[in-house]
């Protein structure tokens, strides 16, 4: 009997095993980005950085997680420790980088412009005393506000943002050129177009944010963005995601 | 302390709910005013960054949220009016189209219909942010609006229509000369309360990228990381206005209630 008992411990143990020895990381994502993050018709979180972070898990022995959560304060939820890092098409900027630690870049964007197909505005500063729209807290906005004369609005989810150009209500909005290219040249391909890339100097790089000091969850992820990086399962994933 | 012969339900320990005619200092109203505004000084007099940089970012939206509740509010009243009338009315089609418009803004929720009106008739109708947000807000608020008003019209005795009729007034005289203006007292300090109710319930407008104080106190937070300062200053400031309109309309009660006593 104990025997017994002793070998079914042992099986339950064996099959335990593996999971317990990989690390789990939950990532906070915003999933209304597409095509890096978003939600798919099955309700699952897709896209290019999810599968780009799956991919580093494998090479790098962590199981991730992706928790669906709102752009607007998840910052805020990284500094309550509500989950160990962000994945959202986070662009490293000087000023994030003062309250967080980002991880190696994985993607490289740049601001772009969309407007109505109609419009002949080639920059923001065709757009003086015009509302332009941006999502709230994304270097797209900032760079909305930077403009001098340009009215800038701030909206929860850059969806909203493109719809009210869709109707109307405001005359461009900023945003990563992938997002721009996935509503400008997909879903609002008959109405809108991308009027420009904004040049803002400097190459502007995704990194994963993870709280200042949280060295441990950073290493596993920079490992496995190298891995992913030096096997070349970035350029498929692009392809396949993105489309370049 | 109750009174003999008269039941009173007390609601919580009867110190926290002033009556109209309490001159006493320690009340929860003078409490949350003295701490509100304490602190809207002394936080940026401490520490100005940030909190005097949020104070600084936040003004725009506070004008924003009163230009909202004070168009949508007067929107409201104005449907609530036809609306509480609509309830009323003994044709049949009125009466139902008024009850329907009720039922259905009851049963929808503000966030929903804001959506709503804002993006899904946006397809249909250009209306600029401002205009769609006031639209939504006097829509839901003018069902509620709309049974304050029926309940202040009913409240007025019967006798007074019949007085009216029988002096040679048609119904619609009656209403206008007779009932309306009496039942004005009943209404109006209902309808403080949906004001500040709805000056609160401005703040959802912020999803419609209507630059409110929330909205003002979001783009703050996002860019400067201040959570927890910036949310302590848009409460302080929300509770500091509402604290002050709520004795405004402690005080207009009490002044219609004068009428009554005599």
């Amino acid at each position: 009997m104990f025997n017994k008992l002793c070998t079914t411990l042992l099986v339950l143990l064996a099959l335990c095993g593996p999971a317990v020895a990989e690390t789990t990381i939950v990532f906070a994502t915003d999933a209304t980005w597409p095509p890096m993050e978003f939600v798919n018709d099955q309700k699952q979180v897709v896209g290019y950085s999810i599968a780009f972070m799956t991919a580093a898990g494998k090479e790098a022995g962590f199981t991730p997680v992706f928790k669906n959560t709102a752009w607007d304060g998840i910052f805020a939820g990284l500094a309550a420790k509500k989950y160990d890092a962000v994945v959202s098409s986070v662009s490293i900027t000087e000023e994030r980088k003062k309250t967080m630690d980002f991880s190696e870049p994985y993607f490289t964007v740049r601001q772009a412009l969309i407007v109505d197909k109609s419009s002949t505005a080639k920059s923001l500063a065709d757009l003086k005393g015009q509302k332009v729209g941006g999502q709230i807290g994304t270097t797209g906005y900032f760079a909305i506000k930077a403009a001098p004369g340009v009215e800038a609005k701030s909206y929860d989810e850059v969806g909203l943002a493109m719809e009210d150009l869709n109707v109307g209500r405001i005359a461009a909005v900023v945003c990563d050129d992938p997002v721009a290219a996935n509503y400008a040249l997909d879903k609002y391909k008959d109405k809108l177009k991308i009027a420009a890339i904004i040049e803002s100097g400097e190459a502007e790089n995704y990194g994963v944010a993870v709280n200042k000091g949280n060295t441990e969850t950073l290493a596993l992820i920079n490992k496995g963005i190298a891995a992913v990086k030096a096997k070349g399962l970035d350029k498929e994933l692009k392809k396949k995601w993105i489309g370049q | 302390m109750p009174e003999p012969g008269i039941t009173k339900i007390d609601v919580g320990d009867g110190a926290a709910i002033p009556t109209p005619d309490d001159k006493g200092l320690v009340s929860a109203w003078w409490i949350a005013l003295t701490g509100a505004v304490v602190l809207l000084v002394l936080l940026p007099w401490l520490k100005p960054d940030p909190y005097l940089n949020i104070l600084r970012f936040v003004p725009d939206g506070i004008v924003v949220t009163f230009q909202v509740t004070v168009f949508s509010i007067t929107l409201a009243i104005v449907i609530g009016l036809l609306t509480g009338l609509g309830r009323i009315s003994r044709n049949r089609f009125v009466n139902l189209a008024a009850s329907l418009y009720v039922e259905v803004v009851r049963g929808i929720p503000l966030l929903v219909q804001l959506f709503y009106i804002y993006y899904a008739l946006g397809r249909f109708v250009r209306v600029p942010d401002m205009l769609a947000a006031v639209i939504a807000m006097a829509f839901c608020y003018g069902a509620y609006m709309g049974e304050v008003f029926r309940a202040g019209i009913k409240s007025i005795d019967h006798g007074q229509t019949e007085a009216a009729l029988s002096l040679g007034f048609n119904q619609r005289q009656t209403m206008a000369y007779v009932i309306l203006p009496q039942a004005w007292r009943t209404i109006l300090p209902p309808v403080g309360n949906e004001f500040i109710a709805l000056l609160k319930d401005t703040s959802l407008v912020s999803i419609l990228a209507v630059a409110d104080i929330l909205r003002r106190g979001r783009e703050y937070a996002s860019e400067s990381f201040n959570y927890f300062e910036t949310y302590t200053m848009i409460a302080l400031i929300y509770l500091l206005i509402t604290l002050i309109l709520s004795k405004l309309i402690s005080i207009m009660e009490h002044r219609l209630s004068h009428y009554e006593r005599r």
